[in-house]
């Protein structure tokens, strides 16, 4: 993906000269003739990068840095000046303004092109060092929204993938829940939000699942549709939560009988390869997302599965695609993608692997789990 | 986050500029939208009219709106959603938590 970097001089001949430079280099430059140009580009677009003049009519550099050091969504996007005005006071005032460097307009392209390259560089060691340093830490508390394994079952075979955008955390979490030799709850949710927000929350959701499922079944109670109704009011009158909200979905298996119990709140549709017909099956769950309102109505069903038959648990992520540079969710799409797989008589492996291709463009996080009957 | 305000007599109409409604601005929106109903408005119209695409943050934001209007007794109406999105509200179940209209007139003739 093409970093983004916001230019801004109002010297229009400067400014297309640097975004002639960077965008030969594979940057992609938004230029902004004055500071309320910038800012206005900033309402839509979150550069990587920017590199603006001290010298400017009306709003001058320093005050554009003052401005943006003001605003959270804005104050730590790594800051340039660049400038013709290569004098020792006004290098200190930017530098004390935190911006991380300054660039003279008379440097030669190639070491301009080096220090942007360098900077970003560095920038992007700094946060892979600090999500690598989150991530240890999480791993050894035990926090885990993605198990390592699946159960390993008589009648079931189950396969699990996910994949998380750009190599940041994300909403999506699965879990297994296997609460004796019979009975085994497969989860799929996804906290509404991206990235760490998302992440964070994400284990709340699961604690709550867990135990409601738990306390259910201390009960002798396996009702998908009394769980996410105990589960709903919970979450709901939880204030922590208040504004946060997530999608389910809950398939029960019963490793004796070989059923299948299905329940799920604003989650996506349960997709199913039938083998005799070559049909793409779609099972709509009625349940609303968890937490918007204290009854949500939750009811659960069965879907019948035969020996080699595969349903597909998905996450939002797995049906946002961006072709052309435009960004759509069609789910319609991906069962076209999962149909021709099937009818191809592609293996789970090879489908993963097509589905997850790094050349099929990511919006989001995705998951998917794969349960077959065997 | 660019939003348009539009007084139509006791209605909000905002109508979101942006063609993609993502991340980066769901947090703003939500802030712009929560300081007009503390303001007193209760009766709102989001235009979704240049909208191309929504992520699930920009949802989430959305919904956090209408949990936060329904109990003050507000109402809002969802206009001018493209198919794909409209398409999505539909498969989780979104459209049976908010009123999606296709056209300004008829959330403003809904509302009287």
């Amino acid at each position: 993906m093409n970093r983004i970097i916001l230019l801004v001089d109002d010297d229009i001949f400067q400014l297309r000269l640097f975004e002639k430079l960077l965008t030969s280099n594979g940057y992609n430059c938004k230029i902004a003739l004055s500071v309320d140009e910038a800012e206005s580009i900033l309402q839509s677009e979150t550069p990587d990068l920017i590199v603006s003049d001290y010298e400017m009519p009306g709003k001058d550099g320093f005050e554009f840095r003052r401005r943006l050091l003001k605003e959270d969504s804005f104050k730590n996007i790594p800051f340039l000046f660049l400038t013709s005005v290569n004098d020792k006071d006004n290098v200190q005032q930017g530098l004390d303004l935190k911006a991380i460097d300054y660039i003279a307009k008379n440097t030669p392209p190639s070491h301009i092109l080096s220090k942007i390259d360098n900077l970003l560089q560095a920038v992007r060691e700094h946060y892979e060092r600090s999500l690598s340093e989150i991530k240890g830490i999480a791993e050894r508390l035990n926090l885990r929204n993605i198990p390592k394994k699946a159960p390993e079952l008589k009648q079931f075979k189950i396969d699990y993938f996910n994949q998380s955008f750009q190599n940041q955390p994300g909403g999506d979490f699965i879990d297994f829940i296997q609460t004796n030799e019979r009975y085994t709850f497969v989860i799929l949710g996804d906290v509404m939000g991206k990235k760490w927000g998302a992440w964070f929350f994400s284990f709340s959701f699961l604690s709550y699942i867990r135990s409601a499922i738990r306390l259910c079944v201390y009960d002798e109670n396996y009702s998908l549709s009394e769980i996410l109704n105990k589960l709903n009011r919970v979450i709901h009158d939880d204030e922590l939560l208040s504004d946060i909200f997530s999608t389910l979905s809950i398939v029960l298996l019963d490793d004796e009988l070989g059923t299948v119990m299905y329940a799920g709140a604003g989650d996506l549709p349960i997709l199913k390869f039938e083998e005799e017909t070559m049909e793409l099956h779609q099972f709509k769950s009625d349940g609303i997302l968890l937490g918007f309102s204290e009854f949500g109505d939750y009811n659960e069903m069965e879907i019948k599965l035969d020996v080699d038959e595969e349903l597909y648990m998905i996450s939002d992520g797995m049906i946002d695609f961006e072709l052309n540079g435009k960004k759509k969710s069609d789910i319609n799409l991906f069962k076209e993608k999962l149909f021709n797989f099937k009818q191809n008589k592609e293996r789970i492996q090879t489908i993963k692997d097509r589905l997850f291709d790094k050349h099929v463009s990511q919006v989001d996080d995705c998951s998917i789990i794969i349960i077959k009957k065997v | 986050m660019n939003v348009k305000k539009q007084n139509i007599d006791d209605l909000v109409l905002l109508t979101i500029v942006d063609k993609d409604a993502n991340l980066t601005k769901s947090e703003n929106f939500k802030e712009i939208v929560f300081k007009e109903i503390e303001s007193g408005t209760r009766k709102l119209i989001i235009s979704f009219e240049h909208v191309e695409y929504l992520d699930s943050s920009f949802l989430g934001a959305l919904v956090a709106i209408l949990k936060n209007l329904v109990p003050k007794n507000g109402r809002l109406i969802l206009i001018e959603l493209d198919n794909d999105i409209r398409n999505l509200f539909e498969l989780t179940r979104l459209d049976k938590i908010f009123e999606l209209k296709n056209s300004l007139e008829t959330a403003i003739e809904d509302f009287k």
